[in-house]
């Protein structure tokens, strides 16, 4: 049950981060390039792990999940989910390479997610590393 | 027996009619009485609002209302914890419930749409964290905030329809969700300056805020 619960919204999460993505401008966090292919994604995601999940006729039972262990599966779950979308779509665009990576403006702990307008996550990370690797480099000199 | 207990009689013999004529609305207040269906569908639309704003200074004020919110589910569920250590009354579909009409009739809708849960049923915790989620969003963003009343509403009527609380549980759940995001928000998360701040910077640090 745990492990069920775990995957549902592991599964909700990736479809809510590719939908919130769009409105956003988060092309870091997208697997598509089109907005409508990347929603209709999204919600089939979403529909289907839901439809996965609420199908099954044992839902309603007592279980061993209780609120604390909700909780913190909740959370591990969305975290999970979102790493796993922040490197697939890494890995996406640097193989498509659709939209070349543009340097990051501001540094990394003040930008945020808003590196994702720019760039993907390994991209972020990269030259924020550059970026401090520079900054370390002038210091010494 | 709680006040207002009457009205379980009214709504679970309503059920048990629907079973007979309508079968596939009871499916549905299954599905919506479930413990995951409707916090779980909550906590995906609180992480679209984490996300979805595309100006930087609008969507921190956003999060913000978002860690209110979660805070708030935390702290209620900790009072409702603290209120359990005293059990009012059982069940409306325990055996131990003196009135035997009600029980009957709340233990068949139990039966038919959900399960016989054992924890105690005053206050009611669906209610609390539902409204407690749904009044520290409102704060922030008035339509997410209508929506998650509306998605609360939903799970706490199928609660009362199911026969696994009494409308007392229901109304002091929802009322100390409210009372309690609504100081988390404007009370507390305020005076704890800069502590949310730092939380927030440590967020985007990890480019999750």
């Amino acid at each position: 049950m745990a492990l069920d619960y775990f995957l549902l919204v592991f599964i909700g999460s990736i479809g809510v981060y590719q939908i919130a993505s769009i409105p956003a401008g988060l092309r870091g966090l997208w697997f598509f390039g089109q907005p409508v292919l990347q929603c209709l994604f999204g919600i089939a995601v979403i529909v289907s792990g839901f439809a996965w999940f609420f199908t099954d006729e044992n839902r309603n039972f007592q279980h061993t999940v209780e609120g604390a262990q909700q909780l913190g599966l909740f959370l591990i779950s969305i975290i999970a989910a979102y790493v796993f979308t922040a490197v697939l779509a890494s890995i996406i665009q640097a193989k498509v390479d659709f939209r070349p990576e543009e340097p990051v403006e501001g540094k990394q702990h003040e930008e945020g997610i808003e590196t994702f307008k720019t760039t993907t996550l390994l991209g972020g990370i990269l030259t924020s590393m550059k970026k401090q690797r520079k900054d370390r480099k002038e210091v010494e000199d | 027996m709680p006040p207002l207990a009457g009205w379980t009689l009214s709504i679970t013999e309503a059920l048990e009619v629907v079973e007979e004529n309508v079968p596939v609305l009871n499916d549905i207040m299954s599905l919506l009485v479930s413990d995951f269906f409707i916090p779980v569908l909550i906590s995906l639309f609180m992480l679209g609002i984490w996300l979805y704003h595309p100006d930087p200074a609008q969507r921190e004020y956003l999060q913000r209302h978002v860690m209110n919110a979660a805070v708030a589910i935390g702290i209620s569920t900790l009072v409702v914890t603290i209120i359990n250590v005293h059990p009012f009354w059982p069940r409306p579909f325990d055996p131990a419930l003196a009135d035997a009409v009600i029980q009957q009739s709340a233990f068949r809708a139990s039966d038919i749409i959900f399960y016989h849960t054992h924890d105690p049923t005053f206050p009611s915790n669906g209610a609390t964290i539902s409204f407690a989620a749904a009044t520290g969003i409102w704060l922030g963003h008035r339509k997410a905030g209508l929506f998650i009343f509306f998605l609360a509403f939903l799970w706490s009527f199928a609660r009362f329809y199911g026969g696994v609380h009494f409308f007392v549980d229901i109304l002091t759940g929802a009322f100390i969700g409210v009372l309690t995001a609504l100081l988390i928000s404007k009370v507390f998360m305020p005076r704890t300056e800069p502590c949310p701040t730092w939380a927030l910077n440590a967020c985007r640090f990890l480019y999750i805020a």
